[in-house]
């Protein structure tokens, strides 16, 4: 498979962006961890009236097609409320899972061959568009045209495999594939859905949809956006499923932490779900009066130290894993995220969204100074009067790359090398813009390590994105990939390649694991923690309230209401 | 004047060229306006791009197609939004005015009547007090003080009153579904433009007063005195009017250094403005945003200095120009 169409697009994002993009599921009031299976808030609420909810970012455009709606806000506030997706992520025991949505009659028949693979939907036949018009299987052919032949979209995984998008009748698609996809159930789900042909089909799709449009296959529809203040959203009356208890949400912009807090204090916001900064997390460890919240540590964020496995001193194994040796991920983990009950740290490199396919083969590493002098020693290293290992007159010096402006990740990259420099190697920290970093440094492989997160929301495993060797970015294939860490260990790549091809889940959880532990074993990298996700309402919320980590905060947003006083 | 005015419209051109291509080079220098289109990972799509928007020429040559295109309206299309940049800098322009316009209306006000009130009552304690609390005024970084007015000001009072929302809003210019001057527009407003001003109050008071007591000093004043004059008259029309010319002066050159303090203001209030366009679009590395932004400040500092120069020769009638 080639690189570009292993990508998932939510990997990609959080790779090229870096941000702590949030979903999750949850937990308990007050900052306390409890189990996400159920909702944290499941008050009586009565129908009518509108809640103001603070959202940290504002999505640069509602094109969701388009490289320009990489916001993950934009899919929380506008997207995932108003167009109809093929499969839901939900809880299935301990496990999040996709399962087919109301768009469809049921689960999609998969037909699987060895010239590819064939997969025929079933629209619901009382699945329509705010317009009346149905939903039909023109939508999705106009959908899979638009992202597999389309400029400037963000991401073809998947869409590129589509050779054709039969309509055999109305409520019928029918979709081949040139091989097979285990990630199939992403088509038309996680980040893109379905699209209303009948509206879009001729147009200009950006210009139509850019600044938000009318049109809506989900129970709400978007009232006004006004750029830098809000967006408004109100029930779509042609909705076919359960439909809205709120008249309206205003979900009003508010890019300061600080004054986002204040805002919910004051209650001129009623609901916040924060990116979990230090302020914020010691905000909810002191309480909020009159404020509850969730705090989930079962996201799809996974926050790691990435290593080039090509770089000096790391194209060395004995190094990596002495490196792994040497930091205390336990004690960093509980000094970060000790105020929000988050004390475990990650023990793979599969995000807790996609736990189902997750070793814990990094438990093998414990901080043991003992262990790293050892393992270096053995690689032909030896201490300087100045306490770093040198070797063939160099020392084991390195710089950690992240990302400028996150007080979180600059105490950790402080602690971090503190930790380092007791084990004896050298460190100093360069900090620099998401664009920078993202799209000239890691992709040129011009770090040694780095620090940042990758974000994870469809329930699928994705390591062959980060690890697999025909992921490497390098001038030939015009630096397309993800793997940035240039690991390119034999015995993995068969693993990773199977992965993304085995149609059975209980085979592909086998495989992922295998792959999960030989990357563990060579300290390809180093997992730090899974993000926890955060919650903020106040009393005025009822109905159901819990986070998704795969569909963010408001995925049940018409199960909202004002509760019954 | 009219002549004057003709001149100094004419000096500022080539000023304004220069400055439009330094900032064009810097800005082209620090940021890749393809660099969110490079996450489609998509090589054939960034070079169309890379030729289409002629980043592939040299940066005088890009200079000067970006330039003839900006003078005939086309602003370019923004890498984050995807959107013309014209509206997006039009639709923020007009809330950044509106601050611009009470932060200057209020801080005039309050730095002058604080300025007179120093100079008559000189080494006073009213005087004392108002000197250290411009010393602090001066010191205090606006982001700071913003939050602390929010603190003091509209959450505090919610802890202490029975009441279900703020005296005082920190979100915005409007609530959802409110528009126009109306008390909630006036509620929105009072905090961002405290913040807005405080520095400029507690340093306009102290030019003020400088300048004032300078004006009482005069021979005209003690003239003035010896003929009868009653004080107020002393003071207001003849002390204070003569005052008035470096005052406004130092008034009209700070204006355009608001819309630095307006950077932070905006992202405190969650005001879509002048601000916040400059912050999202400095992270997004969006050029074709970032250009026209700096060109709008360029030519409201080179304003600015052409009012302050105007109305100093209006106000001091021994100041003539040529």
């Amino acid at each position: 498979m080639s690189t570009t169409r292993n990508t998932n697009r939510s990997r990609l994002l959080a790779a090229v962006l870096g941000l702590v993009l949030l979903g999750t599921l949850g937990c308990t009031g007050g900052g306390s961890t409890a189990n996400s299976q159920d909702p944290v808030a499941d008050v009586p609420v009565r129908d009518g009236g509108e809640v103001v909810i603070g959202a940290e970012q504002e999505p640069a455009c509602a094109d969701w097609l388009s490289t320009c709606a990489g916001s993950i806000w934009g899919d929380w506030l506008m997207r995932r409320p108003t167009i109809p997706v093929t499969f839901d992520i939900r809880k299935d025991g301990d496990d999040w899972v996709a399962v087919p949505s109301d768009l469809l009659t049921g689960e999609p028949e998969v037909e699987s061959t060895d010239k590819g693979m064939t997969i025929t939907y079933s629209i619901n036949p009382d699945a329509v568009w705010s317009d009346g018009e149905p939903i039909t299987s023109t939508d999705f052919a106009y959908t899979a045209e638009q992202i597999r032949d389309g400029d400037n979209i963000f991401d073809k995984s998947g869409y590129d495999t589509i050779t054709e998008v039969a309509t055999p009748d109305p409520k019928t698609a029918v979709v081949h594939l040139d091989q097979q996809y285990a990630n199939w159930r992403m088509l038309f789900s996680n980040t893109y859905g379905v699209l209303p042909a009948h509206l879009l089909e001729g147009k200009d799709r950006t210009a139509t949809m850019r600044d938000g449009y009318s049109f809506s296959g989900g129970p709400w529809i978007i009232e006004s956006w006004k750029r830098g203040t809000s967006v408004t959203l109100v029930p779509n009356e042609n909705y076919w499923g359960d439909k809205p208890h709120l008249d309206k949400v205003t979900f009003t912009f508010i890019p300061d932490t600080a004054a986002a807090f204040q805002a919910l204090k004051s209650g001129q916001v009623d609901a916040l779900y924060p990116t979990p900064q230090l302020n914020a997390m010691s905000q909810i460890e002191a309480g909020l009066p009159g404020i509850n919240s969730q705090v989930d540590p079962q996201s799809g964020n996974l926050e790691a130290l990435w290593i080039n496995n090509d770089a000096f001193p790391f194209d060395s194994e004995a190094v990596r894993r002495a490196a792994t040796y040497s930091i205390d991920r336990d004690a960093l983990v509980d000094r970060i995220y000790g105020a929000v009950d988050v004390e475990d740290p990650a023990q793979s490199f599969l995000s807790p969204l996609v736990s189902a396919y997750a070793s814990d083969s990094f438990d093998q590493y414990e901080l043991d100074l003992d262990e790293a002098a050892s393992l270096m020693e053995e690689d032909g290293w030896s201490k300087g009067s100045d306490g770093i290992w040198e070797k063939d007159g160099r020392q084991a010096s390195f710089v950690i790359h992240s990302l400028a402006g996150n007080k979180r990740r600059d105490l950790m990259l402080q602690i971090l090398q503190q930790q380092f420099a007791d084990a004896g190697f050298d460190v100093s920290i360069e900090t620099t813009t998401p664009a920078d970093l993202f799209t000239k440094v890691a992709p040129a492989g011009d770090f040694q390590m780095g620090l940042w997160t990758l974000v994870d929301y469809f329930p699928e495993p994705t390591l062959d994105q980060p690890f697999g060797s025909a992921n490497i970015p390098t001038k030939t294939n015009g630096y397309s990939g993800i793997n940035f860490g240039r690991v390119s260990i034999d015995e993995l790549d068969p693993l990773l390649d199977e992965t993304e091809t085995e149609l059975d889940v209980d085979k592909r959880i086998e495989t992922t694991k295998a792959a999960d532990k030989v990357i563990a074993d060579s300290a390809a990298s180093i997992p730090i923690v899974g993000i926890p996700n955060i919650l903020l309402w106040n009393e005025k919320v009822g109905g159901t309230v819990s986070i998704n980590p795969a569909e963010g905060p408001f995925w049940n947003l018409e199960a909202w209401g004002l509760a019954e006083q | 004047m009219i002549g004057y005015v003709l001149r100094r419209l004419v000096y500022s051109v080539p000023v304004v060229l220069v400055a439009s291509f330094v900032l064009f080079w810097a800005v082209r220098a620090a940021f890749d306006p393809l660099a969110k289109l490079r996450q489609s990972r998509d090589p054939g799509l960034v070079q169309r791009e890379t030729e289409r928007l002629g980043l592939d020429k040299p940066v005088p040559e890009q200079y000067a197609l970006w330039l003839k295109e900006f003078v005939t309206g086309n602003w370019g299309v923004s890498t984050r939004t995807s959107g013309d940049v014209r509206p997006m800098i039009a639709d923020a322009l007009w809330p950044t005015t509106q601050l611009i316009a009470w932060a200057l209306l209020c801080g005039v006000l309050v730095a002058g009547s604080i300025a007179v009130f120093s100079a008559v009552h000189r080494y006073s304690w009213g005087d004392h007090l108002l000197t250290g609390l411009s010393y602090i005024g001066v010191a205090m970084p606006a982001f700071w003080f913003g939050l602390i007015l929010i603190q003091l000001l509209a959450v505090g009072p919610m802890q202490y009153v029975d009441t279900d929302e703020p005296f005082l809003y920190f979100i915005g210019l409007h609530s959802p579904g409110e528009s126009g001057f109306n008390l909630d527009y006036v509620r929105h407003l009072v905090l961002p433009v405290l913040t807005l001003t405080i520095a400029l109050v507690a340093s306009w008071s102290r030019y003020g007063r400088a300048a004032m007591l300078d004006s009482l000093s005069s021979d005209y004043i003690r003239t003035a005195r010896a003929k009868g004059v009653r004080r107020r008259r002393i003071i207001w029309n003849h002390a204070a009017r003569n005052a008035l010319a470096p005052f406004v002066t130092v008034v009209a050159l700070d204006a355009a250094l608001l819309f630095g303090g307006l950077v932070v203001t905006e992202q405190i209030f969650s005001i879509p403005g002048m601000g916040r366009l400059f912050l999202d679009s400095l992270q997004a590395g969006d050029v074709y945003v970032l250009i026209p932004w700096m060109m709008i400040v360029a030519v409201a500092v080179v304003a600015c200095n052409l009012i302050a120069d105007l109305s100093y020769a209006v106000l001091d009638p021994r100041v003539r120009l040529r």
